[in-house]
């Protein structure tokens, strides 16, 4: 192997949305060559009590993207660091570590995507699956010039058709929701409100 | 979702479904090295849920430190999957140990004689095993300690 001085893999950092993590640096480039990366992480627990010990991540030992899903990694709500090094053969570089450790409370929540429909009278919404961590928080209401009485309802799961409500005959009804992530204590923005009429009466 | 433990007026809110399926993942694993079945460390005679309330928040208090100090760091595997799991449960315990200084610090932990007594039995029973065994029978037996959770 012809020695090549191989930097640590610069720009280290952590994106989160919605529970989904993804840790990501610069790439490492070496003319003609295929450099690989190794990603190792450990939580507050080692830093205090194993005099930091590291743990190599679930998904990214030797691999050629400069990106890592750390999701299966990061199971608490405790400050998280990572580290990378790049491997060349037999060579490896020095490990680059974050600048600012990452905690999963920081993740972004966006407001749910939502359909709602209506079966016969009754009002039916249906969110993503956005998985394990994440309940909908649904607000709904009849829509009415003088009051506007508001209902929720907390959906446990996406990925369902669920009923709402049954509708009056004509009368229009309006839905919004966010999401709840009750492990991080937090929940996003409402999302857009949608509207639905229901049929008229149908004559006998 | 988040669970409430109540430990007398101290209520703490912990991702317990998320620990116990992290554990359940290597509890299988970490139970078949238990090879000492005649024994247990946590007892039933020291069940969380049978301490007095106002004592139940310093007991728990130990049983947090007991797990991060002499258990989860002093359990050795050469497996990642395992070690992952356990690093999982360690970080989120830790997690409760910050919560539950809240209650500490607005003296909601008020540590009397049957928390010391009681967590006293469970350090002698963990003590009269051989290191690693007593590491590995007491991780086992989280299931023990996460069943006086939901209780409480």
């Amino acid at each position: 192997d012809e020695v090549v001085n191989l930097p640590a893999p610069p720009d280290l950092s952590v994106h989160s949305t919605n529970m989904k993590h993804i840790l990501t640096w610069s790439p490492v480039t070496i003319p003609g060559e295929t450099v690989n990366y190794s990603v190792e992480y450990q939580g507050e627990y080692e830093r205090y009590y194993t005099s930091s010990t590291w743990i190599p991540s679930s998904w990214c030992s030797s691999i050629s993207t400069p990106e890592c899903n750390v999701t299966d990694d990061i199971t608490a709500t405790v400050a998280y660091n990572f580290r990378v090094k790049a491997t060349l053969g037999s060579q490896s570089s020095s490990w680059s570590t974050l600048k600012e450790l990452f905690n999963r409370n920081s993740t972004v929540l966006t407001s749910p995507r939502m359909k709602i429909s209506k079966d016969g009278y009754h009002l039916i919404v249906e969110f993503e699956d956005m998985g394990p961590y994440f309940e909908f928080n649904v607000t709904y209401w009849k829509k009415s010039p003088n009051s506007q009485k508001e209902l929720y309802k907390i959906v446990r799961e996406g990925g369902n058709l669920v009923h709402l409500e049954t509708m009056e005959a004509g009368a229009e009804y309006c839905v919004k929701a966010q999401t709840i992530v009750e492990v991080i204590e937090r929940s996003s923005t409402f999302n857009q409100v949608e509207c639905i009429r229901a049929q008229d009466e149908s004559p006998l | 979702g988040l669970k409430r433990l109540h430990l007398g007026s101290c209520v703490l809110s912990m991702n317990f479904q998320e620990i116990r399926n992290e554990f359940l993942e290597i509890k299988g694993y970490v139970q078949a090295e238990d090879e000492n079945l005649d024994n247990r460390i946590l007892k039933s005679s020291e069940a969380l849920q049978d301490i007095k309330p106002t004592e139940r928040c310093c007991f728990f208090h130990h049983l947090l430190r007991f797990y991060l100090d002499r258990v989860f760091k002093n359990y050795q595997t050469s497996n990642y999957h395992i070690r992952r799991k356990v690093s999982s449960i360690a970080n989120s315990f830790l997690g409760i140990k910050r919560e539950l200084r809240l209650c500490h610090d607005h003296l909601m932990c008020h540590c009397g004689e049957e928390a010391k007594e009681k967590y006293t039995h469970i350090l002698s029973h963990f003590e009269e095993l051989d290191g690693q065994k007593a590491v590995v029978k007491a991780l086992g037996e989280l299931d023990i300690l996460l069943r006086w959770m939901e209780r409480t």
